[in-house]
């Protein structure tokens, strides 16, 4: 096959040119490095938070005692009644407050003795800081999972939003960062195919018999190679942070996989139509900025107008980053974020189609 | 080879070369990598593209640096390594685009041998700017002029062609005043530069000439026709010595 000898040849490019391997490696991964010492590391702040024992059994009064107050986030601060703790959010004086629900401590036990519990929270927070409260929810659901020696989240019922695991900072920023990272892609997977054609290297391969697809997956195929060690570096340094996978990794990696497959295609289909890398560089940079900010890669999607959120949502990376963060944060099953991934292959596909097309039309101009 | 290029471009691309202008090779890669892609993407099967690579790198000289990355490769090298890859797969029609652009002498002149010996073996399209090349390595020249073909025929034709009156150069000894005004008063077109004469004329004939020159006393040691060369038949045909 064609393509195949083109894929080696341009992977032997890549792989041998420093200054384009120290691009495609060092960019994202000083993201990376930069946002998980800024979010990763351990710090010294706290936050109060209430709890309301209506179970009101040794088992709960442990958990409180021993599970939460142990977290070096939170500080904890009891309350008889739901009012009591409601007064007390409204104040400022506390950032959140859990309810442990009555049956909470039986459902413990059900756990330690190897049963299946349902463990149900309810947990009411300060909405106007979101980043807080996420962190919040993190830490309270590791310490119930730690408490209860159980491996799969429990549930924790919010009065506005309903996350159902926990959410560090690093838990919630590191798939975005990932996704941007192989958002990155489009300008890099483009350089190798405009570089040859700025260099009159292409003219020569169009003059031997090989078909547009095999350009376009030829070109692909080599970056595929690099998109796997990302995806791979990434992933160990988001977890060296601190980042927990709940769900499945390789669910994950698929998600990321289909990312980098489509800035690959979205690549080919801006090197077909630049003819240098000054041409080539820009379009690159002002299709990847905005869909970064778009897709939500550093900042939650929620907090912002809807209609940017629909724009969003025309895109693949938008859905990447929702569905990896589903599969990392809440441990979610393929068939939940299988709508997400359909939508992420079919615009892998669409892209490498119009890639494609582009090219041989360009070919024959 | 009977191909249409609009509608069979694939058919015809089975069976060309194609060196660019550009000294356009895959800098990261050998010479052997080079061109067992070139040959792989021309259908050759691996083992033979190796063989093939091997065999083209000892033809252009490069074995010694066969594993090396052509970007550390000199001008000379690389451009026999562009037509290496031209001439990989044996296509019966081969393109060289300005092959010998920026190389000095020595390696201009080595490359010129190794052009002129495929002569015979396939059809060879080159283009050059230098005269001398066109001249030495063409069995037939097109005079390309702001994109159309202003003249064709072989290197002899168009010198010819070009040619609007002849030129006798003539050494003599003993070429007096006297001759010379003999020689002044029979020809229109005299140049005496020392013992060297050089007489111009549209219809002159070599033995009159000379047995005219011989009759003035003078001693003559050698004379020949001048024959233009094909810069000046170029600058000829495409009228640029006039803009000059």
């Amino acid at each position: 096959m064609r393509f195949t000898k083109l894929a080696i040849r341009n992977a032997r490019e890549t792989y041998r040119d420093p200054l384009a391997l120290g691009f495609l490696i060092a960019f994202p991964l000083l993201f990376m490095l930069l946002f998980g010492a800024a979010l990763g590391g351990n710090s010294d702040f706290s936050y109060t938070i209430g709890v309301v024992d209506k179970d009101k059994t040794g088992v709960s009064e442990q958990f409180v005692t021993q599970a939460l107050d142990s977290v070096p986030i939170l500080s904890i601060a009891t309350f008889e009644t739901d009012t009591l703790a409601g007064d007390s959010l409204k104040n400022g004086d506390i950032k959140a407050f859990i309810v442990l629900p009555s049956g909470f401590g039986e459902e413990i036990t059900k756990s330690w003795q190897q049963e299946n519990p349902d463990i149900v929270l309810d947990l009411v927070y300060d909405e106007s800081d979101l980043t807080v409260s996420s962190q919040i929810i993190s830490a309270i659901n590791i310490s119930v999972r730690e408490f209860a020696n159980i491996k799969i989240p429990i549930t924790i019922r919010t009065s506005h939003i309903n996350v159902e695991t926990e959410v560090s900072q690093m838990d919630f920023i590191a798939p975005g960062i990932i996704i941007f990272g192989l958002l990155i892609m489009v300008p890099t997977s483009a350089r190798i195919m405009v570089r040859d054609k700025e260099t009159g290297f292409m003219a020569r391969l169009l003059a031997t018999p090989t078909y547009p697809w095999e350009f376009i997956a030829g070109y692909s195929a080599s970056m595929l190679v690099v998109a796997i060690v990302q995806i791979i570096i990434f992933i160990l340094l988001a977890v060296a942070f601190g980042m927990n996978v709940v769900g499945s990794l390789s669910l994950a990696f698929l998600i990321f996989f289909l990312t980098a497959v489509c800035s690959i295609s979205i690549g080919m289909i801006v090197a077909a139509l630049s003819k240098s890398e000054n041409q080539a560089e820009p379009l690159c940079w002002i299709i990847a900025m905005p869909l970064a900010v778009l897709s939500g890669v550093w900042f939650s999607r929620e907090i912002m107008p809807e209609y940017i959120q629909f724009m969003g949502d025309l895109f693949p990376y938008s859905h990447a980053v929702s569905a990896a963060r589903m599969v990392i944060i809440r441990g979610a099953e393929f068939s939940a974020v299988s709508e997400s991934i359909i939508i992420i292959a079919i615009w892998a596909i669409i892209a490498f189609i119009t890639g494609i097309v582009l090219f041989r039309y360009k070919m024959r101009a | 080879m009977g191909f249409d290029i609009n509608r069979e471009p694939r058919s015809v691309k089975t069976v060309i070369g194609v060196s660019p202008q550009e000294t356009t090779l895959s800098e990261h890669l050998s010479p052997l990598e080079n061109l067992e892609l070139i040959a792989g993407l021309r259908g050759i099967s691996p083992d033979r593209a190796r063989k093939w690579s091997k065999a083209m790198v000892e033809i252009m000289g490069l074995e010694e640096r066969s594993k090396d990355q052509v970007r550390k490769f000199s001008g000379g090298m690389k451009r026999r390594l562009s037509i290496a890859m031209a001439l990989i797969a044996d296509p019966a029609v081969v393109f060289l685009d300005e092959p010998t652009l920026g190389l000095d002498p020595q390696a201009r002149r080595a490359l010129w041998e190794y052009i002129a010996s495929l002569k015979g073996e396939k059809t060879i399209l080159l283009t050059t700017h230098y005269m001398e090349e066109a001249d030495f390595l063409s069995d037939n020249i097109a005079i390309i002029d702001s994109g159309k073909i202003a003249a064709l025929g072989t290197s002899m034709d168009l010198k010819t062609l070009s040619m609007e009156k002849r030129t006798i150069v003539i050494n003599a000894w003993n070429i007096t005043i006297k001759a010379i005004d003999l020689i002044r008063d029979k020809y229109k077109e005299v140049k005496i530069n020392g013992n060297s004469l050089s007489i111009s004329g549209k219809y002159l004939d070599f033995k009159e000439t000379t047995d005219f020159i011989h009759s003035t006393g003078a001693i003559i040691r050698s004379a020949y026709f001048k024959e233009p060369s094909l810069e000046e038949a170029y600058l000829k045909i495409t009228g640029k010595e006039l803009a000059g």
